[in-house]
């Protein structure tokens, strides 16, 4: 359960201030797959950043499942992106001079799981996003994009995070692999019970969300749906 | 996959960039390690100098020195005055003999007895007595040019009509302890020392190569003045010269010389560098100014010793300069791989890693890059280490060992037969070739020799890592300023 009270973010740009999160209050319940959409330079990646701890708020609030993220000193936002957080990027971001498995496993490594385990368990991640076994051990730069973006999604389970944000998942892969991608992530949210929130601004994504927000000039409003998605 | 072999894995990612780097590493550390290895070689030559000669005062009659000039001789007596000044911790006699071959001295009627107008120079200090051994030095050119000079200066009667091929004269020194001529302890190869120097026995011990020559071990005999002795060691002087000699015992070379109670020079030790100066005032004092000059071995060292101090304060400074310059390689390096990877480190904290990790991972890595300039580095100082030190010594001392030589007196004047102060040595035919004027300081710095000691190696590379850690650990606390949210910002 994720409560999100007036989170406003400000910048100062040359002497003008910019707001591109002002005033953004939504829920979220634990298992839902929900998606932000807005135009480019509308605050989407912003309100994301905000909410998974990359960055600090001006004011409002996050909470989650009852801890308040705005009172939190750096080393436990750091323990909060470990544990409760997993990220999914447009650029994948994976660290190139690693295998795919290595990837996955460097979540746990940071959380303290034995090396036995958490080799067993990337590798079950990584057959869960359907990466050919072969390619488990070869290196990421040497990967297709969407591989890359499997793994990545591999990379964000791997700490079994209360919340994944995917900020334009789909963004750099053709269509027909950006739909594997969100049938993955759909998939996921309902077999694991995770909160999973999209950024895009595809719209034929939004649509297949449970919950569509709209981000405009630094407000949040929900479209309503007439009917289940799924 | 752990932190280390992350970074491992890191520092190899560029594989031409870490080459490169790798190799202006290994330059600089290479070089602060040959420095290190110069320094510490000087270092412990400086002082072993201050140590074996920093504290004795020679003692020679006034008015002569080794076997020239003239005045009254040293005796016992006078020693036992300098051993009760203050600060005076031994006072070795010496008494210095000239041995002259046999069958050479038959061809001259003159050197079979001490005195002036002999063949081979004045006697005044210097008993020549006779001996089978051979000379382990051939005359050569200084020396039958020294023989000539003093033969057509004498007054006696073999002319020139009778000039002999020069057989060189042996050096036999009566001591008091187990020093030789300068106070430094004999380094005795074979046998033992002769047990009780102040008692008379006719025991010796000879140079290596005068015991080469004469087929001498320890144990074998020969002749002084038709007098039987036993080989009881065998020392290397580390020259030429100077193992051409004959050690016995101070009663010994007394008895020989007929002249007991007489000493050639003293050797007076000091108990501390300190007390050296006022110590010789004491002593000059004690003994009396027309009885005896008192000469400082230190003073006439004191130009190669500084000059090797002033070798070794370079030496350290340019240590210091190439570690600086390792550090700050290592520095700008990271610095430039931290700012190249501020969206990895993005990602690592965006996925959780704390700062610590990350700076540990960056840490690692250039010790990675410093292990390996470290290995190439010790195999360019192992190789270059012994030629940069004597460019050091050899272009910082040109000037000065001429100097030393010109006072080269005291060095060594101490040893009887050494380079007298203010030119060459008439009718001495003593020199043994090149050794003479040049055997004071230019000897002593060129047997300095810079061998790489695994200490110092170790001690080395562990100061260089200890400047890369300072180094690496401003580019790993900049990671820490690194924000996640880099990680959303475009390429």
């Amino acid at each position: 359960m994720i409560v999100v009270k007036d989170l406003v973010r400000q910048f100062k740009s040359g002497d003008r201030t910019i707001k591109p999160v002002n005033g953004v209050s939504f829920e979220l319940e634990k298992g839902s797959l929900a998606s932000i959409v807005g135009k480019s330079g509308s605050g989407k990646s912003t309100l994301l950043s905000l909410l998974g701890a990359l960055d600090k708020p001006t004011s409002g609030d996050v909470v989650v499942d009852g801890v308040s993220l705005a009172g939190l000193p750096d080393g436990k936002l750091t323990e909060y992106r470990r544990r409760d957080i997993g990220f999914v990027f447009q650029q994948f971001n994976l660290i190139p001079n690693l295998s795919a498995v290595d990837n996955v496993m460097l979540p746990m490594e940071f959380a303290g799981v034995r090396k036995a385990a958490r080799l067993q368990r990337a590798k079950e991640l990584l057959e869960q996003v359907q990466l050919d076994p072969e390619k488990h051990s070869r290196r990421t730069n040497r990967l297709s994009g969407g591989e890359q973006q499997r793994v990545a999604i591999a990379r964000a389970l791997a700490n079994e995070p209360k919340l994944i944000l995917a900020d334009e998942p789909t963004g750099n892969l053709d269509e027909q692999t950006g739909e594997h991608i969100i049938e993955l992530l759909s998939s996921l949210s309902r077999d694991h019970n995770t909160t999973i929130l999209v950024v895009t601004h595809d719209r034929s994504l939004a649509q297949k969300t449970e919950r569509c927000f709209r981000l405009q000039q630094g407000k949040l409003t929900e479209e309503v749906r007439t009917g289940s998605r799924r | 996959m752990s932190v280390l072999a992350r970074s491992v894995g890191n520092a190899f990612r560029n594989k031409i960039r870490t080459a490169a780097v790798v190799a202006v590493l290994a330059v600089a550390i290479g070089l602060a390690l040959a420095m290190l290895v110069a320094n510490q070689a000087v270092g412990a030559k400086v002082q072993e100098l201050n140590a074996s000669v920093g504290t004795t005062l020679t003692v020679n009659p006034a008015g002569g020195q080794g076997f020239e000039g003239g005045g009254e001789p040293l005796t016992t007596a006078e020693a036992e005055t300098a051993a009760s000044v203050a600060n005076v911790t031994a006072v070795v006699g010496t008494k210095a003999l000239r041995l002259q071959t046999a069958t050479t001295a038959d061809s001259s009627t003159a050197t079979t007895q001490p005195g002036p107008g002999g063949g081979f120079g004045p006697g005044g200090q210097q008993a020549t007595v006779s001996t089978n051994l051979m000379a382990a030095v051939d005359a050569g050119t200084l020396g039958n040019r020294n023989g000539s000079a003093g033969t057509t200066g004498a007054t006696g009667t073999s002319g020139t009509t009778t000039q002999p091929s020069r057989t060189l004269p042996i050096t036999a020194t009566g001591i008091g302890a187990e020093v030789d001529g300068t106070g430094k302890a004999l380094d005795i190869t074979s046998g033992t020392g002769l047990g009780d120097y102040t008692a008379s026995e006719a025991k010796a011990l000879v140079g290596t190569s005068l015991a080469e020559k004469n087929s001498l071990t320890v144990g074998s005999t020969f002749t002084i003045q038709d007098k039987t002795f036993t080989v009881a060691g065998i020392f290397d002087a580390g020259t030429t010269f100077g193992n051409n000699a004959v050690y016995v015992t101070l009663p010994e070379a007394q008895t020989l010389a007929e002249t007991p109670d007489e000493l050639s020079t003293m050797i007076v030790t000091v108990n501390s560098m300190e007390n050296v100066d006022s110590t010789k005032t004491a002593v000059q004092a004690a003994l009396g100014t027309d009885k005896a000059d008192v000469t400082q071995g230190q003073r006439n060292l004191e130009t190669a010793v500084s000059s090797l101090d002033s070798v070794k304060n370079i030496s350290l400074i340019a240590f210091i300069a190439a570690l600086a310059t390792a550090g700050i390689i290592i520095l700008l390096i990271m610095v430039m791989l931290v700012r190249e990877r501020r969206r990895e480190i993005g990602v690592l904290k965006a996925i959780g890693a704390r700062n610590r990790t990350i700076g540990l991972q960056f840490v690692l890595e250039s010790l990675v890059l410093v292990a390996l300039g470290s290995v190439v580095g010790a195999v360019i100082a192992s190789l270059a280490s012994g030629g940069i030190a004597s460019a050091l010594i050899s272009s910082n001392t040109t000037t000065t060992a001429a100097t030393t030589t010109q006072r080269g007196g005291g060095l060594a004047g101490a040893m009887p037969n050494g380079a007298v102060p203010g030119g060459g040595m008439p009718g001495g035919g003593m020199g043994g070739g090149q050794g003479g004027p040049f055997g004071g300081a230019s000897q002593l710095l060129t047997s300095v020799t810079a061998s790489v000691s695994p200490g110092v190696l170790a001690a080395g590379i562990a100061a260089v890592f200890a400047v890369a850690i300072i180094g690496a650990l401003v580019p790993a606390l900049l990671t820490a300023r690194i924000r996640p949210i880099e990680v959303l910002r475009g390429e």
